[in-house]
């Protein structure tokens, strides 16, 4: 496994106390594939993304457990040796490509500050370099001459693609890369990072709310829900066999172009507070089939099929409740 | 079936850095009581712009607008109150949409007393837009301010302050695009609820065709400001007549493993400067333009009863 998260706890300070943004999360990313992270808005996706290259704000902390990547558990080096590793062995794409340019320098002179500062390259093989970059993200070389206003948003995305495997990473960490785009656009820099992943053999996390999206791009999945993992496995399986009801309900939370037109069911209510979460399973309050047990007590991840985790109380009966879960009634609060 | 507002012939240029920019070129659209249009497109196409002509927070450059049989193409100022509130925008931000520091009572109140509306009636209005909103009991969210509300339960707000005037037509650009997927489903839900209690006119602006499939029957697609096709939103879906609206069907990702990943039919983007006239402007990306697409530029013509398209594809000379 290219990279390993063992009970990853993450706390954020803030006035009304310590959010556990990440509580207890596994994940294991195996190299040359991509990995979707999907849940919602709070549900910790971004920060392990963050927790993983050692970016957090200010008032963030790794409080707990491992992630180990090539041998080595990042969450204990020190920022030394982390930044021998970041850009080199393991980089992130932004959702906001403005967020990774520098709006006031050329694109050739960032390219140039990566590759030849941080790369140790010398100024005419970085050149050679961020050439060869721009044509692997279907950019036309020329465009180097230009600022980053003069792009258009899937240019950024792509550009700040380039400027992410300058150094060659093994892994990249991808924070909502296509949120922002249009369908098309979005498609379009889908496919590049869907060639680069298979061309490269790199392995690479997606870290998104769609659940289309990781259908589309992705090979295996893991569904976040208030700070862990709820379900985790090969897309196919996941998304034709969820286990877990929070999965059954996102994949019936949002219109298909060319499914039938059954009526949508939202999942109703909010997760949870992340400063003192409930006891039992997270997702129990706004789940149409949680039980005693599962308000009382936090129910284990376990592999119901090789390879395909779950952590629910019910996921022995997931074929029955799979059924239900179709059904928009059952989602209605009583 | 008649039209509560309709426009001919809209065109909206702007003058930017010196050159003029044709941001709409001619496009006539209506929309009847009860009726949900969408317009599809991508950023850039002109779908906001017209939006915003429709409602006119724009003047159009050319063109007419009516609303209700009347003009209202040169209306300004207090001559344009009463279709402010017939006319309502529902905001694509939730979390900018509100002043963060007003309770949900005040921001629903202030459209009320800008229209005119009886103080007497206000207590009433809100509590029965709060519950077409399905936030219930409305006296547990008066006095909420914006901080304490999810992105789902701002959106509800924003929509309830859309209708809390009671207008009768709605305009929607990308009205769930900020939110998570789990909440979207709630708030189209409402939309949708709200049009068919209310017979409203409402028209959708979005990038993604599955959204407009699920509210609208009738759907516009705009390339670089025209209309190149309209029609029955499932036909169009269904069977595109337009190389364009096919890109863009074949663009929409879907929750399925069993999805199409051949590439799209398309070459070049948006970015890249657009063939001047004549010709269709989307002649250089289109992977089945022919010479007669740099010679002649194709009008919206109909191919079958509610159907048009402007392409010269299966348009025999």
């Amino acid at each position: 496994m290219l990279l390993s998260v063992r009970g990853l706890r993450v706390n954020y300070a803030s006035r009304a106390g310590v959010v556990r943004a990440v509580d207890g999360m596994d994940l294991d990313v195996p190299a040359g594939s991509i990995t979707g992270l999907v849940g919602e808005s709070g549900c910790g996706k971004s920060t392990l993304g963050r927790s993983l290259m050692r970016v957090l704000p200010e008032a963030g902390r790794i409080a707990g457990g491992q992630v180990m990547f090539e041998g080595r558990d990042i969450a204990a080096l020190g920022e030394a040796a982390m930044r021998a590793i970041r850009w080199r062995r393991l980089a992130f794409i932004p959702q906001t490509a403005m967020n990774a340019l520098d709006p006031v320098q050329r694109l050739r002179a960032q390219m140039l500050e990566v590759l030849t500062e941080r790369g140790g390259l010398r100024r005419t093989a970085a050149l050679a370099r961020a050439v060869e970059l721009f044509r692997m993200v279907g950019l036309d070389p020329v465009r180097l001459a230009d600022f980053p206003h003069q792009f258009s948003g899937g240019m950024r995305q792509r550009a700040s693609i380039a400027l992410a495997l300058a150094l060659a990473p093994v892994l990249v960490i991808a924070d909502e890369p296509v949120t922002a785009l249009d369908v098309i656009v979005q498609r379009q820099v889908l496919d590049v990072l869907r060639d680069l992943q298979s061309r490269l053999n790199l392995a690479m996390i997606l870290v998104t709310h769609d659940m289309a999206v990781v259908a589309y791009a992705c090979d295996r999945v893991a569904v976040m829900y208030a700070g862990r993992v709820v379900e985790a496995g090969p897309v196919a399986d996941v998304l034709e066999r969820p286990l877990h009801p929070y999965t059954m309900g996102l994949t019936h939370a949002f219109p298909d172009v060319h499914g039938d037109m059954a009526a949508l069911v939202p999942i109703e209510g909010s997760p949870p507070s992340l400063i003192d979460p409930p006891p039992g399973c997270r997702f129990a309050a706004r789940c149409p089939f949680a039980q005693a047990r599962c308000v009382a007590h936090d129910p284990a991840a376990l592999a119901y099929a090789s390879d395909h985790v779950a952590a629910c109380w019910r996921a022995d009966e997931a074929a029955e409740l799979r059924g239900l879960a179709a059904t928009p009634s059952t989602w209605i609060a009583a | 079936m008649s039209a509560l507002l309709e426009a001919v012939g809209l065109r909206k240029t702007f003058r930017a850095r010196g050159r003029l920019v044709h941001a709409v070129e001619g496009v006539s659209l209506a929309v009847a009581a009860g009726e949900a249009l969408g317009i599809v497109g991508e950023s850039g196409c002109g779908k906001t712009t017209t939006a915003r002509m429709l409602l006119r927070l724009e003047e159009p450059t050319e063109g007419g607008i009516r609303f209700d049989g009347a003009d209202i193409t040169k209306l300004h100022g207090n001559a344009l109150r009463p279709f402010r509130a017939r006319a309502q925008l529902v905001f694509q931000n939730p979390f900018d949409a509100l002043n963060p520091r007003f309770t949900i009572r005040r921001s629903l109140t202030e459209p009320l007393r800008n229209f005119g509306v009886a103080a007497s009636e206000h207590r009433e209005r809100i509590d029965a837009v709060l519950r077409r909103v399905r936030l219930t009991p409305p006296e547990s969210w008066l006095d909420r301010r914006p901080h304490e509300l999810s992105g789902g339960q701002l959106q509800r707000v924003v929509l309830a302050r859309a209708l809390v005037p009671e207008p009768r037509l709605i305009v929607a650009d990308e009205p769930v695009s900020m939110l998570d997927v789990s909440v979207r489903a709630g708030i189209l839900n409402l939309l949708r609820e709200a049009r068919d209690a209310l017979g409203l006119a409402a028209i959708y602006i979005s990038h993604d065709l599955a959204l407009i499939r699920y509210v609208c029957e009738r759907t516009l697609v705009m390339y670089l400001g025209q209309v190149v096709e309209e029609g029955p939103t499932a036909a169009l879906i269904a069977e595109p007549a337009h190389p364009y609206t096919a890109v863009l069907v074949a663009a929409v990702p879907v929750a399925r493993v069993d999805q199409n990943r051949a590439a799209l039919p398309v070459r070049g983007s948006l970015s890249d400067a657009p063939p001047t006239a004549p010709g269709c402007t989307f002649r250089d990306r289109c992977p089945h333009a022919m010479p007669r697409c740099t010679a002649d530029t194709p009008a919206l013509r109909s191919i079958s009863g509610d159907r048009r398209v402007a392409c010269h594809l299966g348009d025999l000379p």
